[in-house]
């Protein structure tokens, strides 16, 4: 494959540019020692490195990736980040996802689950360039990256992407899935009001551009090996990883043995998108797969989505939605989460509460 | 021993939670149904308000925001569950809940994530 190729010749001159430095992390369970490049997160340096770093969302504000800075200079990284603020900063507490080495450093992390993983799916830094980016609703826009270094994940796997032109990285879901390493990955990403990486997606001129990605990271991933009937509720652009999960299941006639159950909450029939999508993989598994596009601001007027009769529609809240539909059909259940944080709130409490799901069946990427 | 009263047993709906101000002590009682537990309103993973947060079910309570879960019954910790919680003696007289109020019950966020040699030790 002349893209692996290229992506061995690729991080060698990478390293070489600059003197690595050292990071030390010292855990309740043992001591682990890294390489991190001059103006690289610690996460990011230590995930590449195989290190099992406690993380959730990656991008400053869930607060999991705390650690104690004990010797060494760092950049702080994200100043106004809403999980630095818990910190105590007095104390030298940082978080690693944000903070860069300015030189070696001894930093301290309370986790007591880090560990040495091997080679085989530890994330890497990589280049992306932007192309095919497309609007599928009025405020959601999809995009495939052309990635310099081709990338193995997992369905319902993320990646943070940062541009030279806006501050801080962002987080999102993959929606394609490939079982080998793939150099395309797609994206999805709703328009938010004052979200810098957002304005610029939309601004119709970000094909061709570079952004530097690295991933692959979440652990709210789908295995064929599961067993599980799979309930999935998804908030607008949340669609995404459920996608890679859904054609992931669907490639391998999972949906065959076990039922899925799909729950999309958009607020209005024209907001949906990846109907197509969903229709077929309906289609492919032959009564295994339901899918619900949940309205919350529109009263459908028939029972089926008027393009595609296998898209059923409801009234209200997506979580309302799947507490209907599921009552009584929770047995062997594996539910994915991806959207808003209330929906998230919610859909867990219908979950936990009406379906007597245990945490272990419930999978999301905790970013709040 | 300072027997303090929180509420009334009705006060508090089964498979719920309630946040209550005992003498400026907030105390979050919990209804797992066939019983009922006062702790401390926050929970001991991030601080995140269990009053808003707190999930009952099935004797069980899980903080919504990262999962962690406790059964109400034992006490004991479940799945990832790192930290336990801490919990008030409780009594049931005369339709009213009591707490045994010898000091408020707090978290050592501090200590338990204060990186100290002990911590390694």
């Amino acid at each position: 494959m002349t893209s692996l190729a290229k992506a061995e010749c690729l991080l060698p001159q990478e390293s070489s540019q600059t003197e690595d430095l050292t990071v030390t992390i010292q855990t309740p369970t043992g001591a682990f020692e890294f390489p991190c490049q001059e103006g690289e997160t610690f996460l990011h340096a230590g995930l590449r490195a195989g290190v099992s770093l406690p993380y959730e969302c990656a991008t400053g504000t869930c607060g999991t990736c705390r650690g104690r800075l004990m010797t060494g200079e760092v950049d702080i990284g994200w100043e106004a980040s809403p999980a630095l603020a818990k910190l105590k900063r007095e104390k030298g507490d940082i978080l690693l996802c944000q903070t860069k080495a300015k030189s070696d450093c001894l930093v301290r992390v309370p986790a007591k689950t880090v560990t040495q993983t091997s080679a085989e799916a530890v994330p890497a830094k990589t280049r992306g360039v932007i192309c095919n980016s497309r609007k599928l609703t009025r405020d959601v826009v999809e995009f495939q990256l052309k990635l310099s270094a081709p990338m193995t994940f997992e369905a319902g796997q993320f990646a943070l992407l940062t541009s030279p032109s806006v501050v801080g990285a962002r987080a999102y879901s993959m929606v394609n899935h490939s079982i080998d390493k793939t150099d395309s990955i797609v994206f999805v990403v709703k328009r938010k009001h004052g979200g810098g990486f957002c304005d610029w997606l939309f601004s119709d001129t970000v094909d061709g551009t570079e952004v530097d990605v690295f991933g692959p990271l979440g652990r709210a991933t789908f295995d064929t090996s599961e067993k599980k009937n799979l309930i999935i509720v998804a908030g607008g652009s949340g669609i995404a990883g459920m996608m890679a999960i859904l054609e992931r299941a669907t490639r391998s006639n999972y949906f065959s043995k076990y039922a899925g159950h799909v729950f999309f909450g958009v607020p209005t029939l024209k907001d949906g998108f990846y109907l197509d999508e969903l229709a077929k993989f309906v289609a492919k598994a032959q009564g295994g797969l339901n899918v619900t596009l949940a309205l919350s601001n529109e009263q459908p007027s028939q029972a089926s989505h008027p393009n595609y009769e296998g898209i059923k529609l409801a009234n209200g809240f997506v979580h309302t939605a799947m507490g209907a539909s599921m009552a009584g059909r929770y047995d062997n259940a594996m539910a994915y989460l991806a959207g808003p944080p209330p929906m998230i709130d919610a859909a867990l409490r219908v979950l936990i509460t009406d379906g007597q799901l245990s945490p272990q069946a419930i999978r999301y990427d905790k970013f709040g | 021993m300072a027997w303090k009263k929180v509420c009334g047993v009705g006060d508090v709906e089964v498979n719920s939670v309630k946040l209550f101000d005992v003498e400026g002590v907030n105390v979050l009682v919990t209804n797992y149904g066939s019983g009922f537990r006062a702790i401390p309103p926050i929970c001991p993973h991030m601080e995140e308000p269990l009053d808003v947060s707190g999930i009952v079910a099935n004797c069980v309570l899980t903080c919504s925001k990262h999962l962690w879960a406790w059964d109400l019954r034992t006490e004991g910790m479940l799945g990832e569950t790192e930290k336990p919680l801490k919990f008030y003696e409780t009594r049931e007289e005369d339709g009213a809940l009591f707490v045994n109020m010898v000091e408020e019950l707090v978290y050592d966020f501090d200590s338990e994530d204060d990186l100290d040699d002990d911590f390694f030790g």
